[in-house]
C-alpha cells in the first residue's frame, strides 16, 4: 500500500450496510473516510458494530451494500493477489487474537515478517524491540498457550505493529489490560501513528481516546450515533472507581 | 530470503506432524522395495535367459553316422531352416572320447563297454535369434524329420521353466508398480491432507495475515517431494542391502556360479527415483488443490 496522497482517503466507507443470515443487522448505512497517517477511534457499546466494521476493513467479511475502499481498492472487487499483497500491509490485532497457541510468543509476533519474506535479523531484531516495549522479553520463547489473557494481547497488539503497517487495526486492544500495559500499548501506538501509520481503534474505553484530538466514531445499534472529526478534543472520562461528590 | 522462509516453513510442516510423515515415508519406501525387488529378480531373470541361450544346443542323434557326402546335404538342410551359430557332425568315437574326457579319474568304467555303445549325433548351436522359446520347438521338430534322426534333445523343461517364471515375474512387476502408484500418491495425499487440517487454524493466520500462494503452498508441495525423495531413497538403499546380502552369502554356490546377477542399472534406478517422487508430488498436489483454500 503506497503512501497516498493527503486528499485521497486511505480508508472509505460508502453506505455501508452489513447484514448476517438471516436478518441480523450489524451496520447500517455507515459512511465515513480516514486521511492517511489518521487516527480513528471506534467507540460504542458491546454489538454496536464496532468488529464488524474492522472486518469489512480487513476483507475478512463483505458488505451486504454500499461500497468499502482501502487504499483505493474497492474491496468487493479486489483480486485475491491485490488482497494478499493489502493484508501484508496492514496490521490486525484482533478481538479474539487469533495466534497460534503452540507457538511461541516470538515466533508468532514474527510471523507477519516471515510472510513479507524479511530477513532473520531484521526480524530478531524487530521482535526483541516489540517484546521489550510491551514488557514481554521474559516470554520471549514461552508457548502461547501458558500466557494469561492480557500477555496474549499484548502479543497479537505487537504482531500487528511487527512490520511497521501504514495501516493498523486494533478491536479492544485494551480489554484485557491494566493501566500500566494499556498505556505501554498505547506508547507503541502513538510511535506508529508518528512514524505515518494510520490507526482505527475499536474500543469501548473512553479514556484512550478522551482528551485526544483524533476522529472518533460512536456506533449504536449499527448506526453512526456521534461522529467527532479530528481535532476536537473531548472532555475526559470520569476515572473508574471514582467517587462523585455528593 | 525467500526460498530459506520456505524452507523453514517446510522444516517447521514436518516436525508438527513428523509421525504421519514417518509413516508415510517408510510405506513409500516399502513399496518402492517391493516394486525394485521384482523389477531386479525380473531383469536378471531376462538376464540370465540370454546368458543360457549362449549355451543352448539341440542335439539330434542319430541311428547311423552319415556318410561324408551326407554330411554336407544335412549342414545346408538345417541352415536353410534357420541361423545356426555351428553344426558338429560327432561319430560313436568322438561321442565316447567326450564321455572319456568327461569321467576323467572315473574313465575305467567305460573299460567294459563296447566303443559304438554311444549313438553318433549332430550339435547344432542355433544362432541368439532362434533361442526363444517357439522358434526352438519349431526348429526341434524339424531336425526330429532329418534322415536318421531318432531322438532330439535341448533340456525343453528348464527353458519352458524359465520362461514361465520371467511371465510370472513380469506379472508381479507390473502388480508391485500398481502398488507403488497407489501407495505414493494416496498416502502422501492423506498425509498433505492430514497437514493441512492440523494447520487449519495456522493456515488461517497466515491467509489474514496477507501470505502469498508460496508461502502456504510451497512447503507442503516441498513436504510431498521430500516424502518421496526420501521414501524411494530409502527403498532403494534396503535393495541394494538385501542384494549385496544375497551376493555374500550365495555367491559361492556352484549353479549359482554359472551366472552373473547384476544389480537395476543406473538409468533405472535414477528412473525409480524420479517416478516416485514424481508420484508422491502429485498427491500433495491433488491435497493442495482439494482441501486448501486460500
Amino acid at each position: 500500500m503506497d503512501r497516498t496522497p493527503p486528499q485521497s482517503p486511505i480508508i472509505d466507507f460508502s453506505k455501508v450496510s452489513k447484514i448476517y443470515p438471516p436478518d441480523v443487522i450489524a451496520l447500517r448505512d455507515i459512511s465515513f473516510t480516514v486521511q492517511p497517517g489518521g487516527t480513528l477511534f471506534i467507540t460504542g457499546m458491546s454489538g454496536a458494530g464496532k468488529s464488524s466494521l474492522l472486518k469489512l476493513i480487513s476483507a475478512i467479511e463483505r458488505p451486504s451494500q454500499g461500497v468499502v475502499t482501502v487504499a483505493g481498492h474497492d474491496l468487493d472487487k479486489i483480486s485475491p493477489a491485490q488482497l494478499q499483497a493489502l493484508r501484508r500491509q496492514m496490521g490486525v490485532s484482533f478481538q479474539d487474537f487469533k495466534l497460534l497457541p503452540k507457538q511461541s510468543v516470538a515466533d508468532n509476533i514474527a510471523m507477519p515478517m516471515e510472510v513479507t519474506y524479511t530477513p532473520k535479523k531484521t526480524i530478531r531484531d524487530r521482535v526483541n524491540y516489540l517484546l521489550d516495549t510491551l514488557h514481554l522479553s521474559h516470554k520471549r520463547e514461552v508457548r502461547l498457550d501458558k500466557l494469561s489473557r492480557g500477555e496474549q494481547q499484548r502479543v497479537a497488539i505487537a504482531r500487528a505493529a511487527a512490520n511497521y503497517p501504514p495501516l493498523l487495526l486494533a478491536d479492544e486492544p485494551t480489554g484485557n489490560l491494566d493501566q500500566t500495559t494499556t498505556k505501554l500499548v498505547m506508547d507503541l501506538f502513538e510511535q506508529l501513528r508518528r512514524a505515518g501509520t494510520t490507526l482505527i481503534i475499536a474500543t469501548h474505553d473512553h479514556s484512550l481516546y478522551a482528551n485526544t484530538s483524533h476522529h472518533v466514531i460512536e456506533l449504536a445499534q449499527g448506526r453512526i450515533k456521534s461522529s467527532r472529526p479530528a481535532n476536537e478534543p473531548t472532555p475526559a472520562a470520569p476515572k473508574p472507581g471514582a467517587m462523585k461528590k455528593p | 530470503m525467500k526460498t530459506r522462509s520456505i524452507l523453514s516453513q517446510t522444516a517447521r510442516n514436518l516436525s508438527q506432524t513428523l509421525g504421519s510423515q514417518i509413516m508415510t515415508m517408510a510405506t513409500v519406501s516399502l513399496s518402492v522395495l517391493i516394486f525394485s525387488f521384482f523389477f531386479l529378480v525380473f531383469l536378471n531373470l531376462q538376464r540370465t535367459g540370454i546368458q543360457l541361450g549362449e549355451y543352448i544346443k539341440i542335439i539330434v542323434y542319430l541311428d547311423e553316422e552319415p556318410t561324408a557326402t551326407e554330411k554336407p546335404l544335412i549342414e545346408k538342410q538345417i541352415r536353410d531352416f534357420g541361423p545356426v551359430d555351428s553344426v558338429v557332425f560327432k561319430s560313436r568315437a568322438e561321442a565316447l572320447a567326450q564321455l572319456d574326457r568327461h569321467l576323467g579319474p572315473d574313465r575305467d568304467l567305460l573299460a567294459d563297454l563296447s566303443p559304438d555303445f554311444l549313438p553318433p549325433s549332430i550339435e547344432v548351436h542355433p544362432a541368439r535369434s532362434l533361442t526363444a522359446l517357439t522358434r526352438l520347438k519349431e526348429f526341434s521338430d524339424f531336425l526330429a524329420t532329418l534322415p536318421k534322426a531318432t531322438k532330439v534333445q535341448y533340456g525343453r523343461e528348464w527353458i519352458e521353466r524359465l520362461a514361465s517364471l520371467t511371465q510370472l515375474v513380469r506379472l508381479i512387476v507390473y502388480l508391485s508398480g500398481g502398488l507403488l502408484v497407489l501407495t505414493s500418491t494416496f498416502m502422501v495425499s492423506s498425509t498433505i491432507r492430514l497437514t493441512v487440517v492440523t494447520r487449519q487454524a495456522e493456515l488461517e493466520v497466515l491467509r489474514l495475515l496477507g501470505a502469498d500462494s508460496a508461502y502456504i503452498k510451497t512447503p507442503l508441495f516441498l513436504e510431498g517431494l521430500i516424502q518421496g525423495a526420501c521414501g524411494s531413497g530409502a527403498g532403494l538403499l534396503c535393495l541394494y542391502g538385501l542384494f549385496t546380502w544375497v551376493q555374500g552369502h550365495f555367491s559361492g554356490h556352484s549353479a549359482l556360479n554359472m551366472l552373473t546377477f547384476a544389480f537395476l542399472p543406473g538409468e533405472a534406478v535414477i528412473l525409480i527415483l524420479v517416478v516416485s517422487i514424481a508420484l508422491c508430488t502429485l498427491g500433495s498436489l491433488i491435497s493442495i488443490r482439494k482441501f486448501l483454500r486460500i
